[in-house]
């Protein structure tokens, strides 16, 4: 606690500390054509080493001197623009319009915001990409999913074949943090995982933490990913779509008052269940199978200081089999936020958010008919402050409030079913965070980010909490109220810090505490709909992470090329994993089917982008080991964590033929998950049985594979009405890849047995067409 | 829960266009012992089989041990000595276990001893037995139904064997209670990898079990490819020893493979 408290009082201590011959100039940054926020841009003083940048609301703030200066304001893919300041007055506040550059110049300029940003942020282990950077990179069924975009990058582990989830540096597959506006997303993924949650049209930007991750996240211990929505044109209205194989997409966005306020909706749907309608049989073609987003978006200027934005989210995805059995799962999110400048130094935003999960499924047979339904949800309220106290320190606090509230899953039988009803009681807790950083440049080659994050999660009733022996079984029970019935108080330090060597290169460190309060519990290899969410409690405790990071940035050749090496140690606490034959359904007992162990992670990661000219793209590698060790399971002794992955490597190249032509490709290849097989065979009941020595002893192949994609988008300056056709090869040399490989009998002698395995998907073309006017 | 298995074996069943044989380097673990005690009272002669693990690719399913001293205890205080007959088999042609009577085996085997204990409990008796057609995804699959009255209040455990047309009797399914405790209740058997065929012969054997044995077999049946981190099926015999001790309540009824018009269970 002490240590607390000289944190607090050097963190204030700060920001009293006043600057010298300069005013303050705020304002925001937006595009010209759209209205649309611009999220990072640089603003600086030409010739001198002031400069800052937009924040996630396009705001910034910049300390310029008394007497004037030359502004130079940029951003990725826009005209820089230059403004004169004569004399500066306090209190003024700019609206600066960037224009787009579209293809006219030769000059592509692909990713970094701010030139240089990679290497003279101090902020280690971030990544970010807007939608325009990401699209022409080839995907599965030529759906553009920034989720798998991601997958692509150093230090993030892939999913498996097709998927949108991923393992950030040996973490697992549920403790990455997923916010779309603000609201976190518990299940990013659509029909099993093929898809992610995130339509391409109505995302602005992501941004990716996988160490030294700031102070205003919490909650998560392997990485955040916060996702942006598109505000809406505020200049006029605007429509865009694609027509694909899978699935098609619409958006819609007007202003509602011209400057003021606007509106985006975007919506998408899969369409493969229609050919189902096509089948004679009844059952058939009363099935369903599809999935649909909705995004929409609503923001309203109300002066130079307010700002209101309401966003929402909505996805579903249904399968059915006649009328026999529906199963449909999805997310839905809402945030209400409110920009508020008090003064030109201190900027606020107020949050209240919600989002859930749910699941149900519909059994109707001669026999039963019942449902099944599950919930996890959480309200969120947060406020966040920024206070600019001159150009080369500013803070960060606040506080956050989030409950959450898990309904597992329940069934409802009707009539005169032959299943019981049962009930589960609902589980809930109240997470409240303080948290405070700064980011300080006390010299011109040091930079530092160090914050201090206070969780308390309460466990709150009402409900019955169970005790349990070592071997799981319950020995007591107890009914609570409501009301706290623990606390779990946890001190989360962050730090990042950089120290820049010259102009192009730096050296960079990170160290960050996290901890975790809501735990998926998955025992397949892929996570389903059905998996149970559960809370810290009595028996759970909060999983943590320690994580030490430290790098080299460098880059080449007047930034086209950046480069960096990373290397991480993670060590994880109070990690989950399951008694042999553990129940996970309706389970009143289920804590005690859990075991708690620790895990630990280390790595180094190697990224080479080329970000200028016509070709682009990036080979990042990871070299990486991720364990875990049980004290019950494998006697005791670390294994490999499933996606323990020695290498993994992915290329990514982007080509612009011609005005009109560009070529994408990816490759990645990785070592195979590490796995479970048998070390031998037994009989019971004149049935083959598998003896298993070692958990996640074997290895999975190698992965890889190579997709290409051909974009054609003819241009007529002139017009507002744009086309483009995508055309796109997944999997292109048809490589089997294993998805799964088990064991079985051979069908002729019982006596022998064999190994095979199963491919997903071999090779697949995809073509969309998009328009946009 | 069972049906989001069963679309889930069918989602396999779907991808196994693409199944292709291959060859993995498997280690050989240790032998383990491996001990089967399925004790009924469907007639007085009981078969104990002992045997040990063998690696992955040999060319048989298990090494017999017929070196092994098999018995086993009633609380009655009787003693039944289980003879070696071969290919790892004990016998013992004098021994029907009865209702609520507790019932402890010892295994030795060389200088290391494995024990088990087992209740039997009392049958549960079914009220009819027929077959079902179901037509699925253009596929029709045989099944049998077995319906019967769940005892109110008490966790029930069943499991099933299945002879086919005289062969010999193999696991089906286990069940509980645990979501129709009291109910009148449908058992329904099938096999996916070898279904039944119209006209076949079949019978039925339906054991009580205790929880340990239903959690032995339940394990087993949930084993799939989709599973994190298969592993051995907790036994109930001490010692580090594979297998299972039961000592089950059980009957045999048998049927004919009918289709559906011509045999509806019950009005």
């Amino acid at each position: 606690m002490r240590f607390l408290f000289a944190f607090i009082f050097f963190f204030f201590s700060f920001l009293f500390v006043h600057a010298q011959q300069t005013t303050s100039i705020s304002g925001y940054v937006k595009d010209a054509l759209t209205g649309e926020l611009l999220i990072g841009a640089s603003v600086e003083v030409v010739d001198s080493p002031i400069k800052s940048s937009s924040n996630s609301y396009g705001y910034f703030v910049l300390d310029v001197p008394s007497m004037g200066g030359t502004l130079r304001v940029s951003y990725v893919g826009y005209q820089e623009l230059i403004i004169t300041l004569d004399s500066v007055a306090k209190g003024t506040r700019l609206q600066i319009e960037l224009t787009p550059l579209g293809k006219m110049l030769d000059e592509v300029v692909v990713s970094g915001k701010k030139e240089n940003k990679n290497v003279s942020s101090p902020q280690m282990g971030a990544l970010n990409f807007s939608m325009e950077e990401v699209k022409n990179i080839p995907v599965v069924f030529g759906e553009k999913d920034i989720m798998k975009t991601i997958q692509l990058l150093p230090g993030i582990g892939k999913g498996g074949e097709g998927s949108s989830s991923f393992y950030v540096r040996g973490g697992g597959g549920d403790q990455n943090l997923i916010l779309l506006d603000e609201a976190t997303v518990y299940n990013a993924s659509h029909l099993m995982g093929f898809f992610s949650t995130f339509n391409s049209d109505a995302i602005k930007d992501m941004e990716l933490f996988k160490g030294g991750i700031p102070a205003q996240y919490g909650g998560r211990i392997s990485s955040v990913v916060d996702i942006h929505m598109i505000d809406g044109n505020n200049k006029r209205f605007a429509a865009e779509g694609g027509l694909g194989l899978i699935a098609s997409r619409l958006k819609l966005e007007a202003p509602i008052v011209k400057d003021k306020s606007s509106f985006m909706i975007s919506g998408r749907r899969t369409y493969a269940d229609l050919f189902l309608k096509l089948s004679n049989d009844e059952t058939v073609n009363q099935s369903k199978l599809y999935f649909y987003d909705l995004n929409t978006k609503v923001n309203y200027r109300i002066n130079d200081k307010n700002t209101i934005y309401l966003s929402g989210y909505f996805g579903k995805d249904d399968l059915g089999y006649g009328k026999l059995f529906s199963f449909d799962w999805g997310n839905a999110t809402a945030t209400a936020r409110w920009n508020h400048v008090f003064n030109d130094k201190l900027f606020s935003n107020t949050s209240l958010i919600y989002s859930d999960f749910t699941y149900h499924v519909d059994v109707s047979t001669d026999e039963s008919t019942f449902q099944i339904a599950s919930k996890v949800e959480n309200f969120n309220f947060k406020e966040d402050l920024t206070y600019y106290a001159h150009n080369n320190s500013t803070f960060r606090f606040g506080l956050n409030v989030l409950r959450q509230r898990i309904s597992p899953a329940s069934l409802q039988a009707q009539g005169n079913s032959a299943v019981n009803s049962i009930d589960m009681e609902t589980r809930q807790g109240i997470e409240s965070a303080i948290y405070g950083s700064h980011e300080w440049k006390p010299t011109g080659w040091l930079s530092m980010i160090y914050g201090l994050r206070v969780t308390d999660f309460m466990v709150t009733g009402p409900g019955t909490f169970y005790t349990f022996d070592r071997e799981g079984d319950p020995i007591d029970e107890k009914y609570y109220g409501s009301g706290v019935i623990k606390h779990h108080l946890d001190v989360e330090p962050r730090l990042s810090l950089s120290a820049l060597l010259d102009t192009r290169q730096s050296i960079k460190a990170s160290y960050n505490r996290i901890v975790q309060n809501l735990h998926q519990l998955t025992n397949t290899t892929s996570s389903l709909p059905t998996d149970q969410y559960v809370l810290s409690s009595i028996n759970i405790k909060p999983q943590y992470a320690d994580q030490v990071a430290i790098g080299y940035f460098r880059n080449f050749d007047n930034n086209t090329y950046e480069t960096s090496v990373e290397t991480f140690y993670k060590y994880m606490g109070n990690q989950i994993d399951f008694r042999n034959g553990a129940d996970l359904q309706a389970n009143r007992y289920l804590e005690g089917d859990l075991l708690f162990g620790q895990g630990r992670a280390y790595g180094m990661e190697l990224f080479l982008r080329k970000v200028k000219g016509r070709f682009n793209g990036w080979i990042s590698y990871t070299l990486a080991k991720s364990e875990r060790q049980f004290e019950q399971i494998n006697d005791g002794v670390w294994f490999n964590a499933r996606q323990d992955r020695t290498h993994d490597i992915s290329v990514v190249g982007l080509y612009e033929l011609s005005k009109k032509w560009s070529l994408g490709a990816t490759f990645v290849y990785y070592t195979g998950n590490a796995i479970t097989f048998p070390s031998g065979k037994y009989q019971v009941d004149g049935k083959t049985l598998f003896y298993y020595t070692e958990r996640n002893g074997y290895r999975m192949p190698d992965y890889h594979r190579l997709d290409l994609s051909l974009t054609y988008e003819p241009r007529r300056e002139d017009k507002r009405w744009h086309s483009s056709w995508s055309f796109g090869l997944y999997n292109a040399y048809n490589r089997k890849n294993a998805y799964i490989i088990d064991f079985r009998e051979n069908e002729n002698n019982p006596n022998i047995t064999e190994a095979y395995k199963v491919a997903l998907f071999g090779i697949i073309p995809s073509v969309t067409w998009n328009f946009k006017f | 829960m069972r049906i989001l298995v069963y679309l889930l074996s069918v989602f396999l069943v779907c991808m196994s266009s693409c199944e292709e044989l291959i060859h993995v380097d498997l280690n050989t673990g240790d032998p383990r012992y491996v001990i089967e005690a399925d004790l009924d009272n469907i007639s007085s002669t009981q078969t104990i089989r002992v045997s040990q693990t063998v690696a992955f690719n040999a060319d048989k399913a298990s090494e017999p041990i017929d070196d092994a001293q098999v018995e086993v205890k009633s609380s009655g205080g009787q003693r039944y000595v289980f003879y070696p007959m071969g290919d790892g088999y004990y016998q013992n042609a004098n021994f029907t276990p009865k209702p609520n009577s507790t019932y402890y085996l010892s295994v030795k085997i060389d200088d290391e001893v494995f024990t088990a204990t087992e209740v039997m409990q009392p049958f549960i008796n079914v009220d009819s037995i027929g077959s079902l057609e179901e037509t699925i995804f253009n596929e029709t699959n045989y099944s049998v139904l077995v319906k019967f009255s769940d005892p109110l209040g008490q966790a029930d455990y069943y499991k099933y064997l299945v002879s086919i047309n005289q062969q010999p009797f193999r696991f089906f399914q286990a069940y509980s209670d645990k979501y129709n405790d009291g109910l009148y209740v449908t058992h329904q058997l099938t096999d996916f990898t070898k279904p039944f065929a119209l006209g076949d012969s079949i019978l039925v054997r339906r054991q009580i079990i205790t929880k340990p044995v239903f959690d032995y077999w339940n394990q087993i049946q949930m084993l799939n490819p989709g599973s994190a981190a298969p592993a051995n099926p907790k036994s109930n015999i001490s010692n580090g020893a594979f297998g299972y001790f039961s000592v089950s309540n059980s009957k045999d009824y048998g049927i004919t493979i009918r289709s559906y018009d011509q045999l509806k269970l019950r009005e």
